[in-house]
Formats: C-alpha cells, sequence, structure tokens
C-alpha cells in the first residue's frame, strides 16, 4: 500500500522539467539568462558593424565577421553566467550580520562536465574558424601570386615610402587598383614599425635588415588610410599617410603622372 | 630551526641587544650608504669611462654614459641594502659569529612598535604591510600618469603635453601599473595574511622576505629617475631597437625592471617554499585555502618566466654599453629575439597578475554567501590549466610581426585552449554564488564588478586570439581596452575586494564603508566607462600610445577621459578610507564576516609569531551551509 502511493506521488521526468523551471530562481535565472544573451548578439550585430571602419577587402571582412560571430556564439556562455550573478544579486542579503547558511553544494558533477566539454566545443569552433581562415587566405596568396602587384614598403621615423617596382615609381601616398591582387614587401629603415592600411584588415611589421610581407585584395573603391601601429618614438602618431583604392583606369592615370608605366 | 619556530615567545621580554650593529640601521642609513655607493660609482666610471658633453650624439660618449648611469643604479641599490643592514645575517653567518636569539628578535621587530616598519624587519605582517603602502605609492603614481594621458587625450591636438613626456607617461605608466599589479594580491596579503593562513609562524625564509620588499623598494627610486633622465620613448614593452636608440631614461627602465626581477625571484622561492613545507598539522593539499593555491601558482609561474624577463633587459643593456648587437640587426641581431623573450616573460606575467585577483574573489565567495566553494577541484585546475598554457601561448603577441607566419596557427590554438580552463574560474563563481543570498559588503561587490570586467575582457580576447581578426585589431586602442578589463577587471578588482576583506585584520579596525561603496560605483562605472570608449576608438581604428589622433575618434575620446576622471575621484575616496579609518575607523572584532580560514582565529594585533600552539587542521575552510 505504501509502495503504491509512493509511485503515484513521483512526478514524471516531464513534470520534473517542468517543476524545475517552476522554481524561483531557475524562472528568473532563465528570463535573465534570455535577456542577456538576446544583449549580447544584438551587441555583436549592432556594435561592430557600426563602429569600424567601411570593409574595402575580404581580410577585413573576415576580421569584422570573426568579431560578430564570435560575440554571438559566445553570448549564450556570457548569458548564463550573468544570468546566475544578476539573480544572486537579486536575492541579495544587507544588513550587519551574515545572511542564513545557504545549501551545502559542493560540486555538481553533471553541471562541471557539461560546462567543460561546452567549453572544449566553443574553444574548437574558435580554433577550426580561425584555422579555416588562415588556410584561405593562404591558399588565395598562392592562387593570386601571378597576378598580383608588389609594392615594396618601407617605415622610416616617421614616414611612409612605397616602391612600385613594375611600375617604376616611388611615392608617399598608398593607391591601388580595384580587384587587383597586391603583395606588401615590407620593411624598416631603422626601429620597428608596423604597417596598417585600416580599411583593408592587414596589418605587418615593419623590421629593419628583414623582409616581411603581408597581402589583401582591395574590393571596393575608396579611400584608405595607412597608420603604424608598432610605437616607434618621438612622432609615431604622425606616421600616417593616405591612399585609395581606385579603378583600374584611374590608377594607371596615376602610375602615369607619377612618371611611371603600366605594363 | 629559528628561534621564531619556538612556540610561547609572545611572555618573553623585548629584546634589546645594545651593541649590536642592526639597531642602528635602517632605512635612512640605508638611504645614505646607497647614495654614497651611487656617487662613488658615477664619479668612478666617469674617470675611466670618457664622455664629452659637446659629442652627446657621438656612439662613444652614449655608451659610456648609459654605463656610468647603469653603473650608478645598481651601486644604489646595492649601497641601500647595506646600510640597511641587509647583509649582516650572511656576513656574521660567514665569519662565524651568527646572530644571537636577541638579536634575532629584535631583527623580527619584537617590541619596536612603528619603527619596525622602517627597518629591515623580518616579521611577515610588517613586510605585508611594507608592500601594502608601497603598491598604494605605486598605483598613485601610476594613476596619475594615467590621469595625464586621458587629459592630453581628452581632444584631439596634444594640448597638454608634448610627444617625448606622451611617450614616456605611456610606458612609465603602463611599467609603472605592472609592478604594481604583480604584487598587489601576493605582496600585501601574501606576506600579511597567507602565513597565518596556513597555521605557519612566519616565512620560511624571513630575512629573504625582507630583502625582496626593500629590493623592491630600491627599484622605486631608479624607476622615477627615468623622468629625470628625458624619460623612456619606447612604451613598457621596451622592444629593440627603439630601445637601443633610446637616450639616457631607459636605463632607468632597465635596471628597474633586473632590480624587480631579483625581488620577485626571491619572494616568489619564499612563498612557494612556505607553502609547501609550512603547512600546519593537517592541511593536506585538498584542505588549502583557495587564495594560498593560486598565490603560489601564481609565484610559481613567475619563477620561470621573469628571468627571461631580466634576460632581456640584460642584453639590451649590454647593447646599449658595450656594443654587443644582441637585438640589432645591423650588426647580426635580431629585434625579434628581443620580443621573443619578452613575450616568454609577458604571457605568463598577464596570469601572474590574474590569477592571485581571482584566487582571493574564491576565497571571500564562500563567507559572504555562505555556502562552500562551488568544485574547489575545478578552481584548482582552472589556475594550475591556465599556469601551464600560459607559457605555451606567447608569440600571440606577435601575430603581425612576421617573426614566424606559419606558426601563427598553433599559437591560436593554444591560446584559444586557455577559454577552457578560464571557462572554470567563472564557474566556480557562479555556482558558489547559485541559490545562495549573497551578503552585499565591498567584497561581495568586487566579486560580481570581477565576473562583468572579466567577461568583457575574456570575450574581447576570443577575437583577438584569432589570426585574422588581430590583423585588424593588433596594435590598436582595442588591444589597450582588452588587457586593461581584464587586468584591472580581475586583479585590482580582486585586491580592492581583498582589502576590504582583510583590512580588519592587518589594521585591527573596519574600512569605512560608506566610502568604500561610494569609491567602488565610482571606480567599476568609470572604468567601464573609459574602456567601452576605448574599444569604440580601437575598433574604429585609432592605434595605441598615439598622443594625438583624427577628428573622427574625438567623442569616444572624451567619453573615456570622463570616464578616467570618475576613476580617479574614486580611487582618491578610497585612498582617504583606507588612511583615516586606519585610526578612525570602528575597532574590528576578531572574525567580522563570520569566515573559517586561520587567519580569523588570531587577535590584532597578531602576536609576532601568530600562533602560541599552532592550530590542526580536520576539513577545508569551505564547510558553510546547510542540508546535503
Amino acid at each position: 500500500m505504501a509502495d503504491h502511493s509512493a509511485e503515484e506521488m513521483a512526478p514524471t521526468p516531464g513534470e520534473r522539467i517542468t517543476g524545475f523551471f517552476k522554481r524561483k530562481d531557475v524562472a528568473r535565472t532563465t528570463i535573465l539568462f534570455v535577456a542577456w544573451t538576446t544583449l549580447f548578439i544584438v551587441l555583436g550585430l549592432v556594435f561592430y558593424p557600426k563602429w569600424m571602419p567601411i570593409v574595402m577587402s575580404k581580410e577585413m571582412k573576415s576580421a569584422e565577421s570573426i568579431m560578430i560571430w564570435f560575440t554571438v556564439i559566445s553570448a549564450p556562455i556570457a548569458g548564463i553566467v550573468l544570468a546566475v550573478t544578476t539573480n544572486a544579486f537579486l536575492d541579495m542579503h544587507r544588513g550587519d550580520t551574515p545572511p542564513p547558511d545557504g545549501p551545502a553544494i559542493r560540486t555538481n558533477g553533471p553541471i562541471v562536465a557539461i560546462w567543460t566539454i561546452g567549453s572544449l566545443l566553443f574553444a574548437l569552433v574558435a580554433i577550426v574558424w580561425g584555422l579555416l581562415e588562415v588556410n584561405s587566405q593562404a591558399v588565395a596568396a598562392g592562387n593570386d601570386a601571378k597576378s598580383a602587384i608588389t609594392i615594396e614598403v618601407t617605415g622610416a621615423q616617421w614616414l611612409w615610402t612605397f616602391k612600385y617596382p613594375a611600375q617604376g615609381i616611388e611615392t608617399h601616398d598608398l593607391n591601388l587598383p580595384v580587384g587587383v591582387p597586391v603583395v606588401f614587401n615590407v620593411k624598416s629603415a631603422d626601429v620597428n614599425h608596423s604597417f596598417w592600411p585600416v580599411q583593408l584588415g592587414v596589418k605587418i611589421d615593419a623590421n629593419a635588415q628583414v623582409t616581411t610581407v603581408t597581402r589583401t585584395t582591395p574590393t571596393m573603391i575608396g579611400p584608405i588610410e595607412v597608420k603604424c601601429a608598432e610605437l616607434c618614438g618621438l612622432y609615431h602618431a604622425y606616421m600616417e599617410t593616405n591612399g585609395a583604392v581606385m579603378s583600374k583606369t584611374d590608377f594607371n592615370a596615376w602610375v602615369v603622372a607619377q612618371g611611371g608605366h603600366t605594363s | 630551526m629559528s628561534i621564531l619556530d619556538k612556540p610561547k615567545v609572545s611572555s618573553r621580554s623585548i629584546p634589546n641587544p645594545k651593541k649590536s650593529l642592526i639597531t642602528r640601521l635602517h632605512m635612512g642609513t640605508g638611504t645614505v650608504v646607497g647614495i654614497i655607493f651611487a656617487a662613488l660609482t658615477y664619479y668612478g666610471l666617469k674617470s675611466i669611462y670618457v664622455t664629452y658633453t659637446d659629442k652627446v650624439a657621438d656612439p662613444m660618449t652614449t655608451h659610456n654614459n648609459n654605463i656610468i648611469l647603469l653603473g650608478a643604479m645598481f651601486a644604489w641599490s646595492v649601497g641601500f641594502l647595506v646600510g640597511i643592514g641587509a647583509f649582516i645575517g650572511p656576513w656574521r653567518w660567514l665569519i662565524g659569529k651568527d646572530l644571537t636569539d636577541e638579536e634575532i628578535l629584535y631583527m623580527a621587530g619584537d617590541g619596536q612598535g612603528k619603527k619596525r616598519y622602517f627597518k629591515y624587519c623580518t616579521d611577515h605582517k610588517v613586510v605585508g604591510l611594507q608592500y601594502l603602502v608601497g603598491v598604494m605609492t605605486l598605483l598613485g603614481v601610476g594613476g596619475m600618469m594615467a590621469m595625464m594621458i586621458r587629459t592630453n587625450l581628452a581632444r584631439p591636438g596634444a594640448h597638454f603635453v608634448t610627444p617625448t613626456v606622451y611617450n614616456s607617461l605611456v610606458g612609465l605608466h603602463g611599467i609603472t601599473m605592472i609592478i604594481a599589479m604583480i604584487i598587489v594580491a601576493t605582496g600585501p596579503f601574501g606576506n600579511y595574511i597567507m602565513p597565518i593562513m596556513i597555521g605557519a609562524y612566519d616565512m620560511a625564509f624571513p630575512r629573504l622576505n625582507a630583502l625582496s620588499w626593500w629590493v623592491l623598494f630600491t627599484a622605486i627610486p631608479v624607476l622615477c629617475s627615468a623622468w629625470f633622465l628625458g624619460g623612456i620613448p619606447t612604451g613598457w614593452t621596451a622592444y629593440a631597437p627603439l630601445s637601443i636608440q633610446a637616450g639616457p631614461g631607459m636605463n632607468a627602465f632597465l635596471a628597474t625592471i633586473i632590480i624587480f626581477a631579483v625581488s620577485t625571484a626571491v619572494a616568489g622561492m619564499n612563498v612557494t617554499t612556505t607553502v609547501v613545507a609550512m603547512r600546519t598539522k593537517g592541511m593536506k593539499w585538498n584542505r588549502v585555502p583557495i587564495f594560498v593555491i593560486g598565490s603560489t601558482i601564481s609565484v610559481a609561474l613567475a619563477i620561470p618566466a621573469f628571468p627571461t624577463f631580466m634576460a632581456a633587459m640584460v642584453m639590451t643593456s649590454l647593447d646599449r654599453t658595450f656594443n654587443t648587437g644582441f637585438f640589432d640587426a645591423n650588426m647580426g641581431g635580431s629585434g625579434w629575439l628581443y620580443s621573443n623573450l619578452f613575450w616568454i616573460m609577458g604571457h605568463p606575467e598577464v596570469y601572474v597578475i590574474l590569477i592571485p585577483g581571482v584566487a582571493i574573489l574564491m576565497e571571500m565567495a564562500p563567507v559572504f554567501v555562505r555556502k562552500p566553494l562551488f568544485s574547489y577541484n575545478a578552481a584548482i585546475l582552472g589556475f594550475a590549466g591556465i599556469a601551464g598554457l600560459s607559457i605555451l601561448v606567447w608569440a600571440h603577441h606577435m601575430y603581425m610581426a612576421g617573426w614566424s607566419p606559419a606558426l601563427n596557427g598553433p599559437f591560436m590554438v593554444t591560446t584559444e585552449m586557455i577559454s577552457i580552463p578560464t571557462g572554470l574560474l567563472f564557474l566556480v563563481l557562479i555556482g558558489t554564488l547559485w541559490r545562495g543570498k549573497p551578503w552585499m559588503k565591498l567584497p561581495m561587490l568586487s566579486i560580481m564588478a570581477f565576473i562583468w570586467d572579466f567577461l568583457i575582457g575574456g570575450v574581447t580576447g576570443i577575437y583577438l586570439s584569432d589570426v585574422p581578426a588581430d590583423s585588424y585589431l593588433h596594435g590598436s586602442m582595442f588591444v589597450t581596452a582588452h588587457f586593461h578589463f581584464t587586468l584591472m577587471g580581475a586583479a585590482l578588482t580582486g585586491a580592492i575586494g581583498g582589502l576590504a576583506y582583510w583590512y580588519p585584520k592587518m589594521t585591527g579596525r573596519m574600512l569605512n564603508e560608506r566610502a568604500g561603496y561610494i569609491s567602488f560605483w565610482l571606480v567599476q562605472i568609470g572604468f567601464n566607462v573609459i574602456f567601452f570608449g576605448m574599444f569604440m576608438v580601437g575598433a574604429e581604428g585609432q592605434p595605441r600610445r598615439v598622443v594625438d589622433y583624427a577628428a573622427l575618434y574625438k567623442n569616444s575620446n572624451m567619453v573615456s577621459t570622463v570616464g578616467a576622471y570618475s576613476v580617479g575621484i574614486g580611487m582618491i575616496i578610497l585612498l582617504w578610507a583606507v588612511i583615516h579609518s586606519w585610526t578612525k575607523g570602528v575597532v574590528a572584532p576578531m572574525n567580522p564576516w563570520g569566515a573559517k580560514t586561520l587567519e580569523w582565529t588570531v587577535p590584532y594585533p597578531v602576536p609576532l609569531t601568530n600562533f602560541d600552539e599552532l592550530p590542526i587542521i580536520t576539513s577545508d575552510p569551505y564547510g558553510y551551509g546547510k542540508g546535503k
């Protein structure tokens, strides 16, 4: 008889789950979780497109999408952490005596396991994503090698110089034809600098005596800025110049105007 | 076994070894002897290494000038230590006349009141308070430089300082704060609280403990001298070859790091030995308070990491003095060698800073939620995992250096792996908060602030660890904002929480609560405002360390500056609270928070040997809660 009533009282798995979510702390944490996660997703989707410069190359696109989508996929994790914290904050105890003791939960095996495996999976997504991007950029570099134009970039305290060997010109403005892959061979005449054509989303340090390489393909016509991203002494802040991505016709006209020749 | 290991010394008479030299030495004699050593070295070297004032740009004059300045700086440090009596013990041991018991007790500061804070005092509690004052001084100086940086950046045009001064401000703010953050938790609390927490009479090597503090102390005037020698143009990273090209102020930076590295090596060894060897009976590894575990992992991580920094500084010094060309590409050296040595220290170093801060917060969480620490094992694995991985990630600072593009992939893998142990740290804290009723005192507020700040720091760190995103973000203000969210958000927030928590034990009085709350909100809100502004300008494309910027960035920069003033005011209020409460605060009971760790079982003032009889431990200190 006693057994029979116990069987009747035992909740089904479905009831246990709904019962769990009806608990005040769980219900509130769930709502907070949804709110925080949504906030982070919105932040990711809105903040970076709004604040980052206009995307003018595939590399810049890839930087921006990593920032957006990593925010979005980390949103649920941030959501859990902040939901539990906010829930605890709402249950705060004030006054000069300690609160009553809470439940003596020392650990919870399944939760620790799920959390660890979850963060492992999260790390794997980030790693695989990054490796694929790096790989696709390397593959693109190989494919574009023949059609690319080469620019010899020299950083000196506190001036950028761009030499276009095939065109036979040397300038302090960085002008590029749209849709043509470009390879930057970068070196320094003195201390370390870092070559940063901002809107193209690539960057590489300039070192004395060695040449470093970066590449990109501009995808859009418009003005670009070149900055130095490595502290290089007194006028580091002013070591910047302008340039533009232009149509091939405009680029060729500019090359000729500089006294160079088009191929 | 020293006399301090014998119990019941509190009933002895006050030691008074009248004839001993140690009674006459203090900070003043140290300073005098230090200055004499420095002056003798300066003029001695000047007579050997010729310099011409009319040929300051001449390489020989430059090199010789560097030799003279570096020599004088190291001589100051050694002279100060001689003058304060740091070498009396080893010397007496060498000549076979070891210190008497009375002298040893005198050196421990027994019965000397405030005087002992200015002497070579071996009592870990004195050293802890010396570190506390030292940290607050460094934070004050570093903070003032931060305010000057933000004032200059309030609007475009560099109206406030010149580029030379600005570059120096950036570099000296950086290194001052890095030093302050490295010692902010393990210095004051690691020295004062930790030995009591593990049930020890003192540290394992009390004289080395005093040595670590006073060596560090000698580095402070050396660092300040950089201002009088023309500043440093390199930022705290001191990249070569810019550091080799730099003027005489650079010597101050190099000497500071070398001296500081000695101090941390000594302190790291001492803390590690103490925790390994001097835990009281019954304190097995799975009963050690988490703050002790965190501090030990942090200082143990510093032991292998800092020597490479020291080596890099020694090599830079040699390049600047004897023209050795380690980092000069024109002489067959390599700037990349410097960057590697620097970051092999540099990345473990950020976790040396972070781990003790988080460990303090974990120590306090159970006390203020009245629940056991959630998954103590996950906490340990989190710290150990971070420490282990941190030595394999250094070149993520060099993705864009062009040093070895093929290594970018592997370093991206190790770097992103760090999010796994870091995730465990969050789990421990939110697990402890779950179903608790947190007691909203300052330590609890710090825990919650940390969770928010470090989450932002962590998520933005994930983009930076990814090579294609870093190729845009590297070297921008975005990076500056990211690492302030992690370092300031974790280490400083943790340390301020720890200060509020342990203040009653260290001073016998409660920290003024109202001032503490006002300061907390001004600092936390201001901090978030500053660095959200900086995330914006970084995303927009403003490089780091620039004295001036384009009009495009002006609004976000103004936002950051407003936030900076809020933090500045908040920190001044905190400083006032610390100073005021020290003498005028409410007298604290022995255990104001009802905590279960051993430091709350001793009275204030804490007796010289902490315990008359060492306690015996039968469980970990987290036995809160009901049920189960």
